[in-house]
């Protein structure tokens, strides 16, 4: 096991590696002056060289590429040409909120799409089978985009139940900071208004984000379900008297979930990717609205710095993922 | 089992509803103090005035620090802030100004000439940010402290815009920002963040990303207008124009910039929401490149500017714009009206035949910014415009970065690109120079419009001090510009912003940039 996970990290630096040459190697060759970018439609050329050597753009690509490697080693991510922020600063500040988000999202998907798939299944071809159909049809799809100005216009300007956007209210105080997650800092403070405001804020642009994973995690679930409930074991259990809820949360359930914890696995990078619009739509300060608005400047470093950080999330989950099923199926061994 | 599944999602419901219920409030009052919430697209990341500006920057920069002279209303109208007089030489060379005794930065230091000087010197020497507007012209050496509160520039050629650039040219405190030095940055670093000003508002909560919090100082050097002037002011970062909308429309903001044309109809008709509608100085244009391609040919330029249909521009704006009368905007000083292009598809078709293709039978690329819907209709009227001369259009969206990078090589510049542009400062030096050859390579020089007898002219203007002899310039300047048809002349939109109908005082000036507002004469009226 250890082996396993020695060798699967090692897989990771590896594969951080490829990625990180190719995002450099893509932004250096893609059109756009940074420098001019930064330095201001009416900077003089005197004025967009200080930029350029000051930030290295003037040296061969080559060494620009030793360099940003030699600033990996030091924990140096490089500074943003556009507002001369440390990136590694950036990524402190506004990851916290794009996990918060992400995991949330996922949470949300997880605990309402297993059980919605299970009495799906249970209940096949009935009513709520036809209802959670439907929701997971328009969970695919629906444009993300589409349903967060949907819901922000009926809940949050028609019923006024809900904040258009944003993390917290204006003149809410962040709680002290000790994990960055507004949700888990609250109430590890005991400030109760952070709390319930924090949660007023992530429930909309949580429900957009996990809509689609929710939507696959009911289907997905569902015909597991249906499958392993026809399995042999299953009809021996129930004769032998077992409880129905006891088979179907116990052995069957069990079995179901081995593909669904793929799908989650998979879900946690797709939905990191997907903070992108979501953060946009909702004002939601993560790096996945950090990243947009370096891209529309053709500011590399905190792509870069952005890319490496949400390719390490979903590698790690997936040797998450990887290591569940030893849990859930215990045939399966890491050698 | 299915009776109780249905009580658990009642009961959940009723509790999130008792959970959540309540959510907006219109101004925010915070310990009896009024703090007025501007929702604005662009975030500040930088707000050292010597490194960097653009619109929001340059609103909270304003806020924070104060300059020797002031824009205000429109026309755009230059007034005496830290600096009371000021006069020239008559070769526009020397420059003496006269500071008020009283003014204080927010540590209580007072304002002095040394301040001004080091903040001259600091802006120069770092090479960002305004920089560009004074580098050609003066050096550090030429900044003089005559006493306390007299200083004097004397720049190394005649340059008579040098006082409209001055609003742009905040001051800063020398000692807190060398209090900040690191590694001989000039307090670069810290002052990405900080404030060493004597503005009207000092900093109070900057979170990147979310909102940036400024409260007002009781008392303020040259004192507040009206006694129910903000207290503070919260500039809450709202990228989305819809969710601006419900943000004013819910009272959740005072203020907000950048709706699309369609949003602020429907939010004027809101109650409790006004609408201003002011005539701005941002022009828009189809540049053509001047020197490739079939565009480089004038009488092709001209056919399409006599092929194009000017009023859709004014359609797209739902009247919400004028068309252009001269290459320099309406309301810019030294603008004179000109015979501009007006449809006419005779015309049109005679300057195709002289140009050599009296049926058309060729295609023209017309790049304009990706995701912008105002550019991407007047390409669809382009579509249709041209076609009437046998051209074919095809239209190509680019981002920004990509666009700039096509515009600035005249062997990629495309036949047309949709550019909007907003004069810095006013004085027609800032325009004329879109069309010199410095300009090639920045975005509003993708024409690479080549003709020398109008760079000679824009270089003599700027050194003549007599305001007579320059119009004369400017004008010819204009007309020659008109005859060369770089680009199809479009329209100046107007400026709109929405506000809360408890928001008062409202000066707008257009040579600000697109949402950026004067803060400091805002008040509540309730």
């Amino acid at each position: 096991m250890k082996q396993y996970i020695l060798r699967r990290l090692s897989l990771i630096i590896l594969t951080l590696f490829g990625l990180l040459t190719i995002i450099f190697m893509i932004s250096r060759v893609a059109p756009g002056d940074p420098a001019r970018l930064a330095a201001g439609p009416d900077a003089t050329e005197e004025m967009v060289e200080v930029l350029k050597k000051e930030f290295g753009l003037d040296k061969p690509l080559i060494v620009q590429y030793i360099d940003y490697l030699k600033g990996l080693f030091t924990g140096n991510l490089g500074r943003s040409i556009r507002t001369r922020h440390l990136v590694l600063n950036d990524l402190i500040r506004f990851f916290p909120a794009t996990f918060e988000l992400t995991v949330f999202s996922l949470l949300l998907a997880v605990v309402l799409g297993i059980p919605l798939g299970v009495l799906c299944a249970v209940y096949r071809d009935r009513s709520l089978d036809h209802a959670a159909r439907v929701f997971s049809v328009s969970g695919l799809a629906l444009p993300m985009f589409w349903l967060a100005l949907m819901l922000q216009l009926f809940l949050a300007l028609k019923l006024d139940f809900l904040p258009v956007g944003g993390r917290l209210g204006m003149l809410t105080e962040p709680p002290r900071a000790i994990t960055h997650l507004y949700l888990i800092d609250s109430l590890i403070t005991g400030n109760l208004f952070a709390f319930k405001d924090a949660l007023r804020h992530i429930i909309l642009p949580a429900f957009v984000l996990s809509f689609p994973a929710l939507a696959s995690i009911i289907r997905v679930n569902r015909a597991e379900m249906l499958e392993v409930l026809s399995r042999d074991f299953v009809v021996n259990a129930r004769a032998h008297g077992i409880s129905r809820f006891r088979i179907i949360g116990q052995y069957a359930l069990k079995n179901a979930l081995i593909p669904t914890t793929t799908m989650i696995g998979l879900r946690y990078g797709w939905m990191l990717g997907g903070t992108i619009l979501v953060e946009t739509v909702f004002d939601w300060p993560g790096t996945g609205l950090y990243a947009v608005q370096s891209a529309v400047y053709s500011d590399f470093q905190p792509i870069m710095g952005v890319t490496l950080l949400v390719g390490l999330n979903f590698m790690v989950a997936n040797l998450i993922v990887d290591l569940i099923y030893g849990v859930l199926d215990p045939r399966v061994r890491y050698e | 089992m299915k009776s109780t599944l249905w009580k658990v999602m009642v009961v959940t419901v009723i509790g999130v509803v008792l959970v959540f219920a309540g959510a907006t409030q219109a101004l925010e009052i915070r310990e009896g103090k009024k703090i007025l919430v501007f929702g604005g697209r662009q975030p500040a990341p930088n707000i050292d005035p010597s490194q960097y500006y653009d619109w929001s920057t340059r609103m909270l920069e304003q806020s924070l620090y104060d300059a020797l002279l002031k824009y205000v209303e429109s026309p755009p109208r230059i007034i005496p802030w830290l600096a009371t007089k000021w006069e020239a030489s008559p070769d526009a060379k020397v420059w003496t100004f006269h500071l008020v005794k009283n003014a204080k930065f927010h540590n209580g230091d007072p304002v002095t000439a040394e301040a001004v000087k080091f903040s001259f010197e600091r802006t120069l020497s770092i090479k960002k940010g305004p920089a560009w507007m004074l580098l050609d012209v003066l050096d550090p050496s030429g900044i003089k402290v005559i006493d306390d509160f007299t200083i004097q520039f004397t720049l190394s050629k005649p340059y008579a815009p040098f006082e409209a650039v001055l609003p742009w040219w905040y001051i800063m405190n020398p000692k807190v920002v060398m209090a900040h030095e690191k590694d001989g940055d000039q307090g670069q670093e810290w002052m990405k963040d900080g404030d060493a000003g004597s503005g009207p508002f000092m900093k109070k909560r900057w979170e990147h990303g979310v909102l940036y919090e400024m409260e007002a100082v009781a008392d303020y050097w040259r004192g507040w207008e009206n006694p129910n002037h903000v207290d503070g002011i919260i500039f809450k970062l709202i990228r989305e124009s819809s969710s601006q909308r419900i943000a004013i429309q819910k009272g959740q903001c005072d203020i907000v910039e950048g709706l699309s044309p369609e949003d602020y109809e429907v939010v004027a008709k809101y109650p409790g929401v006004y609408v201003t509608n002011d005539p701005g100085l941002t022009t828009f244009g189809v540049k053509m490149n001047n020197q490739k391609g079939y565009t480089k040919d004038v009488n092709l330029r001209k056919a399409l500017c006599y092929a194009f249909d000017y009023p859709s521009l004014i359609e797209i704006y739902n009247g919400n714009a004028i068309l252009e009368d001269s290459p320099f905007p309406i309301g810019l000083k030294g603008h004179v009206p000109t015979d501009m292009y007006r449809q006419d598809l005779t015309k049109a078709k005679e300057f195709m035949k002289k140009a050599g293709y009296p049926d058309g039978g060729f295609e023209l690329e017309y790049v304009y910014v990706q995701g912008l819907e105002e550019e991407r209709k007047i390409g669809l009227v382009l579509i249709d415009n041209l076609s009437k001369l046998g051209i074919k259009v095809k239209m190509v969206p680019l981002a920004w970065p990509n666009m700039v990078a096509r515009g600035s090589k005249v062997d990629t510049s495309p036949d047309m690109m949709a550019v909007f542009t907003t004069p810095v400062f006013n004085d027609p030096d800032v325009v004329a120079y879109q069309y010199h050859k410095s300009s090639w390579g920045k975005y509003y020089g993708s024409a690479h419009y080549n003709n020398s007898r109008v760079w000679e002219l824009t270089d003599k203007a700027r050194t003549i001090s007599d305001w007579e002899a320059r119009t004369k310039i400017y004008e010819e300047i204009q007309h020659i510009i008109l005859e060369d048809a770089p680009e199809i002349f479009g329209m100046q939109y107007n400026r709109r912003w929405a506000f809360r109908d408890h928001v008062k005082g409202f000066v707008f000036c257009p040579v600000r940039f697109t949402g950026e507002v004067d803060l400091y004469p805002l008040y509540i009226e309730k």
